[in-house]
């Protein structure tokens, strides 16, 4: 399998503020890899960095092949990359099936081959009871289904998903996990910003984790887990330990 | 020739010094509470009607009157923040335009049926007066205008750096959702910087009557002025909207001066089209997007 | 709403053959010209409404266009002899190619600093044709020759030939909404209006769509502006520029509903019934009255129920005809 993201020296900052700096890693197609890291760590500034909100300073980002730096938001799209954002951008005077369609007809401009293909994405995401309700009346948890559903109806190939899990009950957040995984069988390469470690768990297999900007490691579930400065990172000085053998 | 350009110049700054007082106002509202305030102009044009029938009904001398018009206007300005823009706060661009665009055609038009569209001046024992500096030519209504309407821009800024709601003003201003979490009352931060924006526009109208006429229609040239002082200075930047109005006010004089009587507008509008063009964010922006 | 689109067709149905009858019904001098009034402002309004409602850029400066419109078609007229129905297209052309650096300039600020460097913009241009006496006649403008009847340089003795004109040209910008609304793109300029950056992260050029909008925009209005020249037989710089203009291409819109199809016709109906009946019980006594009045319906609209009054039509009209179904089409677009 190829490399779906290669993010060389990626830097980014904002007046005096180092958002992003230096930062490297990679996404081999059809993998999951959560990006992690406590709050003001530049998780979201990396997404708006590779879908092209803003202009890194330093760096590339290489997508599926080709360099995507410098390229608006709406070609980076049409390349394949999709996100959603942390708080959610409905188009609230629309409704959910008018939302999904805006999205699927980056694919195909015919009005009936985009209300088919929307009404899938619709019910993948299991938002098909309130096709014709106006998004701005949407509660919260639907807004972000509804996000994840105009995403995927661009059919990207790799997909951003930035803190969907944050306010679910443990219900949903399963229900959440299993979206996720269902989009990884279906071939799609994922990357998600996530706080709630059972979900990071559950579908990812590779971590990275930032801090202050910073990638500070990187590896499995287990290894990120046991790393004495991720700990150090989220919990401070005092919470680093000593394994015990055997743990 | 450097006779005329310095009067040129001269002229230029101290009509600059009340755009700037109008472009003060018009960025503080919209650094604060985030809105554009069209009707800005309209509060001058008050501001100027209520010298003008204090000056003739009670011989009261513009440059005193602003005992009355700052304090006014400072309290209209808060009972329109409180009965009006609290409404349209956060329901986009649309309403909020065009409630202020709405309320700037209503005082017009209210102005005009109350007033006529008669011009109303106020001649004062310094109306005619100047001095003379050099070569070049002073007229003293316009430099006391200019003098005050600088320290009005003065008060302001140290307010604004030194006193507790200046401070919470900034904040506001730069990041509402934190000033929020330190206790600061949005509604009346905002309050107070309508009130301070239209007192200053008060202020402009008062310190114009001695020297410049008064009518319904008076505040639109003032207020597209300061629009584009205040895009010009970055959106916002209270004291890129000073250096802005000055730099206007020369190029307005420069136009008149070179390249004909009611070629000023023109120049303006050419520095707001040059802006858009290379520096979108103003002087103090960063640059595009 | 299927039971809502059968009736639909048959109310458009009888709307038609009433407004076709009109003027030879009514036949009052006085009433046409209202009615030429509605027609041509609601037909600006909807052509503002497509890039002001649909996309929310808020223009409030479209005389430009106007202008461009009617001055275009006069010199043609004037100086070559050209007849104003080829005028009026070429003067769109030249609108269509004067949106498109205007645009890019324009585009650049957002939200009420874009509205006010479109205000700047009609400026300038007003300020130039008010100094163009070489080729525009200046400040003083001109009158077009009058010669009584003739159809083929837009001229007419009856006064009903210019409202169908006015009628043509309401039901070709109506045409044009109809089919965007209904289009890819129509979904793309609500998208834009309401979430720029959201739009542009499912993959819509918004710089393309916005300056496509605006060009068709431009283009209908300079339709406006011809037209208008041919009717009052008039134009100078204050007059094809003026500020007004833009004011109630606008106003009608938001009065009567952003971007929806019908919004800019129930707006100007609304505001220029209450313009007629102002000046019926007034006469011109009072200089500010009308525009007093429009502002502060304005405002009441503003602050009752922003999105325009065709929401609140809407609800009454569906609690009236399917009661117990409450959840009206707020939506502007239903996929």
């Amino acid at each position: 399998m190829g490399d779906a993201l290669v993010v060389r020296n990626l830097s980014k900052r904002f007046g005096g503020l180092r958002a992003v700096q230096d930062l490297s890693f990679s996404v081999k197609e059809n993998e999951t890899v959560a990006l992690i890291g406590p709050n003001g760590a530049g998780k979201t500034t990396s997404f708006n960095l590779i879908t092209g909100f803003h202009r890194p300073d330093e760096g590339s980002v290489s997508a599926f092949g080709r360099e995507i730096v410098g390229l608006k938001p709406y070609d980076i799209c049409a390349h394949g990359l999709a996100r959603t954002f942390q708080v959610a951008k409905p188009f609230g005077a629309m409704t959910v099936l008018a939302n999904v369609m805006t999205g699927a007809f980056l694919r195909d401009k015919k009005l009936e081959v985009a209300r088919a293909r929307a009404r899938e994405a619709i019910e993948f995401v299991g938002l098909s009871a309130k096709e014709h309700t106006p998004a701005r009346d949407l509660t919260t948890i639907d807004q972000r289904r509804l996000e994840m559903a105009r995403a995927l109806a661009t059919e990207p190939r790799l997909l951003l998903l930035d803190e969907v899990m944050a306010g679910l009950n443990p219900a949903e957040i399963d229900q959440a996990v299993a979206l996720v995984g269902k989009l990884s069988k279906r071939g799609l390469t994922i990357i998600i910003v996530e706080h709630v470690m059972r979900a990071i768990m559950a579908v990812a297999r590779h971590i990275v984790v930032l801090d202050h900007g910073q990638k500070i490691a990187e590896g499995s579930p287990k290894e990120v887990v046991a790393n004495q400065d991720v700990v150090r990172a989220y919990l401070g000085p005092g919470y680093v330990h000593v394994a015990a053998p055997g743990e | 020739m450097l006779e005329v350009l310095a009067q040129v110049v001269v002229n230029g700054l101290l009509i600059g010094g009340i755009y700037a007082l109008v472009s003060i106002g018009v960025t503080l509202i919209f650094g604060v509470v985030k809105i554009v305030n069209f009707a800005q102009g309209e509060f001058v044009m008050i501001g100027m009607y209520i010298s003008f029938f204090l000056a003739t009904y009670f011989g009261i001398d513009p440059l005193v009157s602003l005992a009355v018009s700052m304090p006014v206007l400072f309290i209209v300005g808060m009972l329109l923040q409180h009965f009006l823009i609290r409404r349209v706060l956060g329901l986009g661009d649309m309403p909020q335009i065009f409630l202020t665009f709405a309320l700037s055609l209503l005082l017009m038009n209210l102005a005009l049926m109350a007033f006529t569209a008669n011009y109303r001046t106020v001649h004062t024992w310094y109306s005619d007066e100047a001095f003379h500096l050099g070569e070049i030519y002073v007229p003293i209504a316009k430099l006391v205008a200019f003098v005050l309407a600088m320290a009005l821009s003065g008060i302001l800024w140290v307010f604004l750096q030194t006193t507790d709601m200046g401070k919470a003003m900034r904040a506001a201003a730069q990041k509402p959702e934190v000033a929020m979490l330190m206790g600061i009352n949005p509604n009346r931060v905002f309050a107070v910087a309508t009130g301070v924006s239209l007192a200053l526009a008060g202020a402009a109208g008062s310190l114009l009557m001695p020297f410049y006429p008064a009518s319904p229609m008076a505040g639109q040239v003032f207020v597209l002025m300061a629009f584009v002082a205040v895009v010009l200075g970055t959106l916002g930047n209270v004291k890129g909207a000073l250096i802005a109005s000055l730099m206007m006010g020369v190029a307005e004089s420069l136009g008149i001066q070179f390249v004909g009587a009611d070629s000023g507008l023109i120049v303006v509008f050419l520095m707001l089209l040059l802006t858009l063009a290379f520096r979108p964010s103003g002087l103090a922006g960063g640059g595009a997007r | 709403m299927r039971v809502l689109r059968s009736s639909g067709a048959l109310w458009l149905g009888l709307l038609t053959v009433v407004l076709l009858v009109l003027p030879l019904v009514v036949t009052s001098r006085f009433a046409i010209d209202i009615f030429i009034r509605v027609l041509l402002f609601a037909f600006i309004g909807v052509a503002w409404n497509l890039i002001g409602g649909y996309a929310k850029q808020l223009s409030l400066g479209h005389a430009a266009y106007f202008g461009l419109g009617a001055y275009t078609s006069t010199i043609l007229q004037i100086d070559v002899g050209i007849s104003p129905w080829i005028g009026m297209l070429a003067g769109g052309v030249v609108a269509m190619l004067a949106s498109l650096p205007i645009g890019a300039l324009c585009f650049r600020l957002r939200g009420p600093y874009f509205a006010i460097s479109t205000i700047a913009t009609a400026q300038v241009f007003m300020l130039l044709f008010l100094k163009f006496r070489d080729f525009a006649w200046g400040a003083e403008g001109t009158t077009i020759p009058n010669l009584g009847n003739a159809p083929l340089m837009m001229q007419f003795e009856a006064k009903a030939a210019y409202y169908y004109i006015a009628l043509g040209l309401l039901a070709i910008g109506l045409a044009i909404t109809y089919r965007i609304e209904r289009s890819w793109m129509g979904y793309y300029l609500v998208a834009i209006g309401e979430d720029e950056d959201a739009a542009e992260a499912i993959g819509v050029n918004a710089m393309r769509i916005k300056r496509d909008i605006y060009m068709i925009s431009a283009f209908l209005t300079a339709l406006a502006g011809t037209f208008y020249v041919q009717y009052i037989y008039f134009i100078d710089p204050q007059t094809a520029f003026n500020f007004n203009i833009s004011v109630e291409a606008a106003l009608v819109s938001i009065v009567g509903g952003v971007g929806t199809l019908w919004g800019p016709v129930i707006g100007t109906v609304l505001l220029e019934a209450t313009s007629a009946l102002l000046q019926s019980w007034l006469g011109s006594s009072f200089g500010g009255i009308q525009l007093t009045v429009y502002s502060l319906i304005l405002m009441a609209v503003i602050l009752w129920r922003p999105t325009g009054l065709l929401s609140v039509l809407a609800e009454v009209y569906a609690r009236i005809v399917r009661r117990g179904s409450a959840q009206t089409k707020k939506a502007v677009l239903d996929g």
